[in-house]
This record gives structure tokens, C-alpha cells and sequence, in this order.
């Protein structure tokens, strides 16, 4: 059968952000795969070079919008490591609480998008709504949903009440009770099972040669996980498993991301009990002395690493981000060859790809033709009304 | 040094192994080891450290010091990162590839020609990355002289 | 007189106009009840027949490389072996045009809108449409084997292979229709296929092939292509409904259509279930699954027809 050469992007259904998979296919099964990258670069780095340290933290924060706390958390123990600031333990736990909240809507997202790259639309639907009940928690804690900027150097911006905590542990204690449900789904429905089991392989060797991080590596058998192997924050004081599964296949990684959500919800009930008292922030000086420093982190997605140049001046001299999602790409291709092309989706979604990490980009404002400015609550009174007139209140959800 | 036992011990094999290649040996915490090396025996440093169980590259960073351009490869083996740094003169920046230690690497070698216009030896051709095609080939964004210089119309548009 | 009764039966009720509107219906029905069942609001009622106007109202764009005549002229060809296969299945009492093997009839000119999604996808030349296309035959081989011997077996026990036959033989012979629910389901499965819905969307699988055979289909074309597709659920329901349910046999008039309403909306309701039960299969799945378990299921189900229709005389 003759060759076809299918683009899986910029522009796919498939793929949230903008990157390119070359697909060389014969019949229907995968012969080659390339993958492009870049479509997304913001010039983040040299941005940062340019900006004070505190105005980093908020550039810094919009890397990428699901782990938007790992970023912000690896680069501020960097800059913490070189000031010599001793951040108050409350802060730290802080910290990890908000690490894990987010590796909790972070892997309920991606349920969600496994879901529908396998064409289960109804779990799609359901795991985003579940999502809602840990997003709601980071809005009552840091009154923000995605980039909760509730880390600040020297310490955290914001504290935890009892009150709060008690509302927390309640979303908590539902949605342990949702992911039993979703682990029965996710490794006894027979479609689920047909189409992630031995898809998508990644045998132990070749996850380790090409640097595969995170949930990936782990269901390849490899037992890495930051928060294990180098504690950071308050992960020494707590109790949880490294998850790790050894089908190296689409399968596993779905296991070991359901089964870590349960981890997860453990430890956040471990920190909210055990939540040191004392102040949550100390002061810290603009400038930082000359040094450099390098930490990891493990996002949701894998490890992610940061490394900073300081020169004396209140401006970094260098920021170098890589993302989790940059060191797992070089495995896609290998997963991808040889395999269907009604896989390559739900393989490209595995690895929980996030583009923007990756190329540190945003969103490209377009020109428009005239200018008109909105603000915030024009545009919600505009969309409530345009509703309303179609026959939906949502003022009154 | 009993504090720094793990490192000590990397640091003093690495000193041993490669004599007159490494250099500025540094144990900074703990976890943490710095080093330089000679450029061209790059490749074989990272080689015996895949061995001696830092298989996992976690990224290679870029940068300016204005004699020289240089890059540093973050090596772990998810406990300790050690950081070996190696240079380059600015008048003709050239790295070795590591690709053949670690095929992973490529995106970071891609990143290297792309922002800061180190030739990166043995770099299989292929698209740039991440800079988009059309921008000019001879600008490299991370070099710290470079400044941004906004393209005509886009100026008007403000 | 004798010509406005006709006229009025073919482009009124039951005919193209009717089943317009209620394959529209059908097709919020579908979608309601796939937002209750995901825990989702769901589109108002009006919704499919304001995106059916809007893509009227589109400009239609033909890719330079696609062949331009067949390109436009294959979305009515589908509509038309849709609207003709009505024609030949009981919608209020008998069926406007009814004729000894009539459901045989019925099956080929089912096979005609999948043959056009596939020569649409095949003469759009993008690589998207193209695999679309190709994955519509491949399907087409998987499901139309069940479909057919599932059908075939209440012709059998009928003795005829005239759909308003069968559907009066069943309705006088009421206690022999639970026999026939191994049959029923393996048609109502490959009728899944035959629309192309979860878990059987694989040639349109949107995550993989973008639009599939549709992707460069566009405006009024594409309107008309999803107004056919939403005509062969209601041709198919009935068609079900025919052989497997009754019809609406002993029914007249307002009663009559009002039953065939009840039992379409009742299988699309089931159609609608599968739909939101289940993962999208892959095509060489689909193809094990209907070769190894749905054709035996509808074999067996005429093997038991065989066996009754013996002991019965």
C-alpha cells in the first residue's frame, strides 16, 4: 500500500496547543513519526533576564497554566538557595498542600483528556466536573483557579484558615470517593482496556536512554519521583508510595496517574492535619548576592527543572526552565512507530503533553482591525445577557 | 567532609578519571556538585558518569559570560544533580553533540544553535527549534547583547 | 386529485419533508440525552435545525484538487437512497410503496450514503478524507454482513420479504418477538456502525482524522451530508422498528404515526445509550468484534428462526 503522510498539527483536534507530529502512514499503522516543535515560543528566559526577581515569579507562574505552582515553586527554592532565606516550615507546607492540589486537578485533567482522545466522551465529562472540586478548593484558598500566585519569596501569600481546611478535607473526601469509582472504570471497562493496553510501548531501557520523566518513566517501570529521591519542601515528613506499573503501555500510565490521585489525596489530608503553626513569610532582600543554583521539582507531569544565575543586581542573569514535558517528547516518536494511527492521539495525550512548558509560549493576541477594550465585568454582564436572551440564566447558577 | 560523603566521593572519582579535563571541582551542598570541562572531552565525561549511574540528562543550559559562551548539563541520577560545564570562545563557539550518550538531548542541542549560536558538532540536520523559521538566522536571543528590536509595522500598530 | 395525494405523501408526510424535520428532531433527541446522561445541559431543541440553516447560508469551498462535479453532487445522492428507502417502510399503517422484497431494497439503498462518504472522502484528494474514506469501506465489510443476517431472520419466520409483511406477521404473533432479541441487537449494533456513532465513529474519529471523509466538505454540502446522515437514523429506526417491533400494525391514522414516533424515539434512545457507553474502538477491533461475535449472533438468531418456523408448520 502506498505511503501517506498525515500532519497531526499545528492545527488538530487532537492537541490543545500548537506542535507538530509528521505521521508516515501505511494502511492504517504508523511507518514514522517526527515530532515539530516551537510553535509556542515566547522568549520567556530572556523576558526573565530583564525583569526583578519578584516580578519573575509572576512570569514565571505563567509558563504553563495546569502546573503553574511546580514552576513558580522550583524557581523560588532557587532564588531562596541563594539568598539564604529560611522560609518558615508553615509556608512549606503550604507549599506542598498547593503542590498536590494541583497534581490532583492536573491528573483529573488529563483522565479527562485520555478519555476523550479514546472517544469516551462520557468520562470526559464526568472527570471535569469532578476537576471543578479541587479548582473550587484552589479558589477558596488562593482566590485564583489556575495561576494561584500563592507563592511569594520567603515564604507564601496567603494563610489557612480552620475553616478552610475543614471545606477542603470535605472536596477531598468526595472525590476519594469519585476515583474508586474512576480506578473500577478506568481498569475494568472493556473499550478502556482495548484500547490502552499494549499501546503505546515504552520498554524500561528506552524510557531511561531517552529521559523519560514522571508518570511516563513510572509506568515504565522506573521508580523516579522527586518528592522520593530528593525531597523537597516537607515531602520528607510525609507518607506516601512512589506508584509505578509495569505494562510500560498507555494502560499503565493511566493506572499509575488514578493511583497517584489516591497518594495525592493522602498526603493533602497528612498536611492540612499536621500544618505547622508559626509566621507564613519572611522578609528577603531585592537583591540577590552572585551564586547560582539548580532544583528539581516533581510537577504532575514529571520532573521539571530549573536553573538560576544570579549576578549581584536584583535581575536574575539567567533562567533556564525545562519542563517535563520537553524531556518526555523525545519518547513519543518511539511510542508512536509502529503502532495504529487511531493511537497516535491517545499516545501524543499520554505523556500529558503541555506545549506552552515546553516552548514557554502564550497565547498570540491577533490584531484586530478596531480596538475596543472590555473590562472584566462587561464582558461577564455581555455574556450573561447574550444568554439570557437565548433562554439560559446563569446568574442564577 | 563526612557531611558531603556521596559527593565527595563523585568528585574525587571525576578529578581522578579525567585528569587536566576537569577542573573548578566543587561540592556546593548538599546533592549538588559543580564542575568545569574541556570542551572536546565533553562527551567522554558524560559517558563514564552514564555509567557510574547518572543516566538521566535533565537539561543543558546556555549561557553568556561574554569571553565565552558555554552550556551546562545538568546530570542526575535523580538524588544528585552534578552540573558539568563546559565553554567555548564567543569568536567561534563549537560544542561536541552528546547525542550519541543521550538521544534525548536533541532538543536541548537544538535550543543551543538557536539561541545562542553555539555550533553544536554532529547535530543530525533537521527544523530549528524553537525559534520560528522566518526569524533572521545570524540573532541569538539568549547572547546578552542582543536587544530587541520591535519589526517596522509592528511599531505602527502601537 | 389523483396526482396531489401522491405529491403530498412524497414531499409532505411521509416523505422528505417529514422525515427533514424529524431526522433534525432525532438528532437533538440524541444529543439531549447524551448531555443528561454526561451530566451536561445539552443543546436547546431548535439547535440542529439553526445549524442546519447557518450552514445553508456558508460558503461552499471545493479543494482545487477534488473532482468538482461528484464533489457536489454526492451529498444529494445520498439524501435521495435515503428518502427512497422510506418509501418502502411503514410509517402510518402500510408503507407508501410496498412490493415483495422490499426490504431487500431497503438494505441496498442503505448501502448508498456509505458508498457516498466513502467517494466523498476518496474525491476530496486531502490525506485526512482520503484515510477517512478508507476506513468508511472497511467498516462498511464489518457491519453489513450482522446487519443483513440479523435481518434475514424475521423474514424467514414471516415467510416474506415484504417489511409490512413482517411487521403484521409479528403483530399477529406477538409471543414470538422476545425470540427474536438476540437479532435485534446485533442489528441495532451494526445499525450503530451503519451511523457512524461511538463507538463506531472511527471513520470521522475527530481526534485522529479531524472530519474524516466530511473534512473538506463545507456550508450547504455538508449541510445536506449531515441532513442524510440524520435521515438514515430515522430510515434506520424504522427499519428496525418494522422487523423487529411490530411496526405500528392495528394503529390508523394520528395513532399510527404517533406509534411509530414512540418506538423510532425508543430505539434512538438505546442508540443513544451505546453511544455514551463506551470508548471509541479501533478499526481493526471493529472488524474482530463484528466478524467473530456480531455475525455469529445474527447466525444463531437465524438458526433459531429456522427451527421455529419448523416447529410452527
Amino acid at each position: 500500500m502506498s505511503k501517506i503522510t498525515i500532519p497531526l498539527g499545528p492545527q488538530h483536534p487532537a492537541l490543545k496547543e500548537p506542535e507538530n507530529f509528521m505521521l508516515v502512514l501505511e494502511g492504517e499503522q504508523i511507518s514514522g513519526a517526527t515530532v515539530n516543535l516551537g510553535y509556542n515560543h515566547r522568549g520567556m528566559e530572556k523576558a526573565a533576564e530583564e525583569r526583578t526577581y519578584i516580578q519573575n515569579l509572576y512570569l514565571i507562574e505563567r509558563v504553563c497554566g495546569i502546573c503553574s505552582h511546580s514552576h513558580t515553586t522550583c524557581y523560588i527554592t532557587n532564588v531562596e538557595e541563594i539568598a539564604k532565606a529560611e522560609t518558615p516550615k508553615r509556608a512549606l507546607a503550604i507549599r506542598a498542600l498547593f503542590g498536590e492540589l494541583e497534581r490532583v486537578h492536573s491528573h483529573l485533567l488529563w483522565l479527562g483528556v485520555a478519555a476523550y482522545e479514546m472517544g469516551f466522551e462520557t468520562l470526559f465529562m464526568y472527570t471535569w466536573r469532578d476537576r471543578e472540586q479541587v479548582l473550587d478548593c484552589l479558589e477558596m484558598l488562593s482566590g485564583n483557579r489556575v495561576h494561584y500566585s500563592i507563592n511569594t519569596i520567603g515564604g507564601v501569600r496567603r494563610d489557612i484558615s480552620a475553616e478552610q481546611k475543614a471545606e477542603v478535607l470535605k472536596r477531598i473526601a468526595y472525590l476519594e470517593e469519585r476515583t474508586k469509582y474512576y480506578v473500577k472504570i478506568g481498569t475494568e471497562e472493556s473499550t478502556i482496556l482495548a484500547r490502552t493496553q499494549n499501546v503505546g510501548k515504552l520498554p524500561y531501557d528506552v524510557a531511561i536512554q531517552r529521559g523519560a520523566v514522571g508518570p511516563t518513566a513510572r509506568a515504565s517501570g522506573v521508580a523516579r519521583d522527586v518528592r522520593k529521591d530528593e525531597p523537597y519542601l516537607i515531602y520528607n515528613e510525609l507518607d506516601f508510595k512512589v506508584i509505578t506499573h509495569d505494562t510500560c503501555d498507555v494502560f499503565g500510565r493511566l493506572v499509575v496517574r488514578v493511583l497517584e490521585l489516591v497518594e495525592s489525596y493522602k498526603m493533602i489530608k497528612q498536611i492540612l492535619n499536621g500544618l505547622p503553626e508559626g509566621p507564613i513569610a519572611v522578609k528577603v532582600p531585592m537583591r540577590l548576592p552572585a551564586g547560582e543554583a539548580v532544583n528539581h521539582y516533581e510537577a504532575p507531569r514529571g520532573e521539571d527543572i530549573h536553573y538560576l544565575k544570579a549576578n549581584g543586581t536584583d535581575k536574575p542573569d539567567r533562567v533556564k526552565v525545562r519542563a517535563p514535558t520537553m524531556a518526555n517528547l523525545q519518547s513519543v516518536a518511539y511510542m508512536m512507530e509502529g503502532g495504529w494511527l487511531a493511537d497516535a492521539p491517545l499516545v501524543i495525550a499520554a505523556i500529558d503533553p503541555c506545549m506552552s512548558c515546553t516552548d514557554r509560549a502564550a497565547v498570540w493576541d491577533p490584531k484586530k482591525g478596531k480596538t475596543t477594550v472590555y473590562g472584566w465585568e462587561e464582558l461577564r454582564k455581555m455574556g450573561i445577557e447574550h444568554y439570557k436572551r437565548r433562554g439560559v440564566d446563569f446568574s442564577r447558577l | 567532609m563526612s557531611e558531603f560523603e556521596k559527593e565527595e566521593k563523585i568528585k574525587g572519582a571525576l578529578e581522578a578519571q579525567f585528569p587536566g579535563v576537569v577542573s573548578n571541582a566543587a561540592v556546593q551542598r548538599k546533592n549538588r556538585v559543580w564542575l568545569d570541562c574541556a570542551a572536546d572531552k565533553l562527551p567522554a565525561v558524560l559517558d563514564w558518569m552514564r555509567g557510574q549511574g547518572f543516566d538521566h540528562l535533565a537539561t543543558v543550559t546556555g549561557f553568556d559570560e561574554g569571553e565565552n559562551l558555554g552550556a551546562a548539563y545538568h546530570m542526575t541520577d535523580t538524588h544528585m544533580i552534578v552540573t558539568v560545564k563546559a565553554r567555548t570562545p564567543r569568536a567561534n563557539p563549537s560544542l561536541p553533540s552528546v547525542l550519541s550518550i543521550f538521544p534525548g538531548a536533541l532538543s536541548y542541542e537544538r535550543e543551543l544553535e538557536d539561541m545562542f549560536g553555539i555550533k553544536v558538532q554532529g547535530l543530525p540536520p533537521g527544523r530549528r527549534y524553537p525559534l520560528d523559521d522566518d526569524f533572521p538566522k545570524d540573532q541569538y536571543p539568549l547572547r546578552k547583547d542582543w536587544k530587541f528590536v520591535p519589526p517596522a509595522d509592528e511599531v505602527e500598530a502601537k | 386529485m389523483e396526482i396531489t395525494l401522491p405529491l403530498f405523501y412524497l414531499i409532505i408526510f411521509p416523505g422528505f419533508l417529514f422525515l427533514a424535520v424529524y431526522g433534525l428532531w432525532l438528532q437533538w433527541l440524541d444529543r439531549k440525552l447524551c448531555a443528561v446522561m454526561q451530566n451536561r445541559v445539552g443543546p436547546p431543541w431548535v439547535q440542529p435545525y439553526a445549524d442546519f440553516v447557518k450552514l445553508l447560508a456558508k460558503e461552499v469551498i471545493v479543494p482545487d484538487a477534488a473532482e468538482s462535479g461528484m464533489f457536489r453532487v454526492l451529498p444529494f445522492f445520498a439524501m435521495a437512497a435515503v428518502m427512497t428507502a422510506l418509501l418502502c417502510i411503514p410509517v402510518t399503517g402500510a408503507a407508501l410503496f410496498p412490493f415483495q422484497g422490499d426490504m431487500v431494497a431497503v438494505i441496498y439503498l442503505l448501502t448508498i450514503p456509505t458508498v457516498t462518504f466513502f467517494l466523498a472522502g476518496w474525491s476530496s484528494t486531502s490525506p485526512y478524507s482520503t484515510v477517512g474514506a478508507m476506513r468508511v469501506l472497511t467498516q462498511l465489510f464489518a457491519y453489513e454482513v450482522p446487519l443483513m443476517l440479523a435481518l434475514i431472520g424475521p423474514a424467514i419466520l414471516a415467510g416474506t420479504w415484504r417489511l409490512s409483511g413482517i411487521a403484521e406477521f409479528f403483530s399477529a404473533h406477538p409471543a414470538l418477538m422476545p425470540a427474536q432479541a438476540i437479532g435485534f441487537f446485533a442489528a441495532l449494533i451494526a445499525l450503530q456502525g451503519k451511523l457512524e456513532r461511538l463507538p463506531f465513529d472511527i471513520p470521522h474519529a475527530k481526534n485522529e482524522i479531524v472530519g474524516g471523509q466530511f473534512t473538506e466538505y463545507s456550508g450547504r454540502l455538508l449541510g445536506f451530508f449531515n441532513l442524510a446522515v440524520d435521515m438514515e437514523l430515522v430510515v434506520g429506526a424504522a427499519l428496525l422498528n418494522a422487523v423487529f417491533l411490530g411496526g405500528q400494525n392495528g394503529f390508523t391514522g394520528a395513532a399510527a404515526a404517533a406509534v411509530f414516533l414512540a418506538k423510532t424515539i425508543a430505539i434512538t434512545f438505546l442508540l443513544a445509550l451505546l453511544k455514551s457507553l463506551m470508548a471509541r474502538i479501533r478499526i481493526e477491533q471493529m472488524i474482530n468484534f463484528c466478524w467473530k461475535y456480531l455475525a455469529p449472533a445474527a447466525m444463531a438468531q437465524v438458526a433459531l428462526d429456522i427451527y421455529l418456523k419448523y416447529r410452527l408448520g
